[in-house]
């Protein structure tokens, strides 16, 4: 079942386009990744999806909700859609444990001690309960991008949004992150994931789309889409992201 | 010069200066709290706000703090005749000026916090007020200390011009002590013993507030 149908949407800024007409559709429980270069449009297409971003022409769909329909409400529509960022932005003055129940307080209106309750709950699950009471700067990169993630998972969205979770972080972090994300795909959860974290692509992704200023050049299963690209835009950037993972 | 019977003298009249000193620490605290009632939403505004709300805050921010206060002062009291009283009136005129002041320090403070920060609040779900109220206000409200604490001492010190309207505050007070007949020798002993009463609030203050933000500072890990 369609959780998710990106329909030729296009967005400049400026005189630059920067995506030119991009579709693709996720199922419930997929797990895509979209992968390109710098400048090729990847983060500007997840922002879209969230309305972070506003999308100049084309359509947005999730689980049937026009996403720039008149009528919807962006703030609920949001509710639906966890965002993991590249810099974490946890909120800074908040403990973990309260950058988790805020959302939940002031959005869903869960009650105090229910709240934390539900946020202790997701960060066993992304296994920090520990650092519950520690605030954002005590906490290494990967812990942070760990609590960034159980904040989105506290609101139960329908659809995770990856914008490059791992590339601010040093790489003797990059695992533990990885591997909460692949706790979560393996869970069900739909996931788009902007990233260059091949070993996740390759064991997680159902899908993962290549982008080259502003259009998809090709989809197919990490398989296939490593193994034999049939593009050689796609061919010449694999390689040099596998020269770079070699290095 | 400094002479014996001339300090004797102002320490006879101590209380007299240390009313007025209290006179100044009411007419600080009337100031600042209408100057962060008021410049406080007029930062956010600067920042957040757009069309004509904006461009009459800006503007009105930097009408004041072109105006020197004690014209401001003079024309509040004697032109406009906003109220019969001057401890009011002198509220009035430091705390509008205080406000067009701390209107800058929040805004500054507003604008220091990174945009992931509204991103991040947008994006669970939080409308534009809220992410405002929740996330990006407690972190520039935190950043506004040290600029609220140089603004503080300002003010303090600025009390001094209700002077120009007679109000009974510290430096009035010591002007009325050595221009009583026979006492002009005094001037230094008044000024010296006043400028301590000011330099004592002023430092006892700044560290309260030194304080308080040590108190509200948000954990870094590296400070512990």
């Amino acid at each position: 079942m369609t959780l998710l149908r990106v329909e030729d949407v296009h967005k400049s800024y400026g005189d630059e386009e920067v995506l030119k007409g991009v579709s693709f559709e996720m199922d419930r429980g997929d797990v895509d990744v979209l992968m390109g270069p710098s400048g090729s449009g990847k983060s500007t297409m997840l922002r879209c999806i969230n309305r972070l971003t506003e999308i100049d022409s084309g359509d947005v769909w999730l689980d049937g909700t026009p996403v720039y329909g008149p009528d919807t409400d962006v703030n609920e529509l949001r509710q639906d859609v966890g965002m993991v960022f590249q810099d974490f932005n946890l909120f800074a003055h908040l403990t973990a444990v309260e950058n988790i129940t805020l959302g939940l307080k002031r959005v869903l209106g869960v009650p105090k001690a229910e709240a934390r309750e539900r946020a202790m709950e997701h960060l066993e699950q992304v296994g920090l309960a520990a650092q519950a009471d520690s605030y954002p700067a005590e906490l290494s990169g990967g812990q942070q991008q760990r609590v960034g993630i159980a904040r989105a998972l506290a609101m139960e969205p329908k659809l995770m949004l990856f914008d490059e979770p791992t590339s601010a972080l040093d790489p003797e972090l990059v695992g533990e992150v990885v591997e909460v994300m692949r706790d979560l795909a393996a869970g069900g959860m739909t996931m788009l994931v902007v990233s260059h974290e091949m070993g996740f692509a390759r064991s997680a992704a159902d899908d993962i789309h290549f982008l080259d200023s502003g259009t998809v050049v090709e989809s197919g299963p990490p398989e296939q889409l490593f193994e034999r690209p049939e593009h050689d835009r796609t061919r010449a950037f694999l390689t040099g992201l596998q020269a770079e993972t070699h290095q | 010069m400094l002479q014996a019977g001339d300090w004797a003298f102002v320490f006879a009249n101590l209380d007299y200066l240390l009313a007025g000193a209290g006179i100044t620490v009411g007419l600080t605290l009337t100031s600042l709290l209408l100057g962060f009632l008021t410049g406080f939403p007029a930062g956010a505004i600067e920042v957040y706000g757009d069309g004509i709300l904006e461009r009459v805050v800006s503007t009105g921010g930097v009408v004041l703090r072109g105006t020197p206060i004690v014209v401001i002062m003079l024309v509040l009291f004697f032109v406009v005749s906003i109220s019969k009283s001057a401890f009011i009136t002198a509220t009035v005129g430091l705390g509008l000026r205080s406000a067009a002041y701390q209107s800058q320090i929040f805004r500054g403070a507003l604008q220091s916090v990174d945009e992931g920060q509204m991103e991040a609040a947008r994006s669970v779900g939080m409308s534009r007020f809220e992410a405002i109220r929740y996330v990006v206000v407690p972190q520039a409200l935190r950043r506004s200390m040290p600029g609220f604490q140089n603004e503080f001492t300002i003010v303090l010190k600025d009390t001094s011009i209700a002077f120009a309207i007679g109000l009974a505050e510290l430096l009035t007070r010591g002007n009325d002590l050595f221009t009583q007949s026979g006492r002009s020798t005094a001037v230094l002993e008044v000024f010296l013993t006043i400028s301590a009463i000011y330099f004592v609030l002023t430092f006892a203050t700044n560290r309260g507030l030194d304080r308080l933000s040590d108190y509200y500072a948000i954990p870094s890990g590296e400070n512990r």
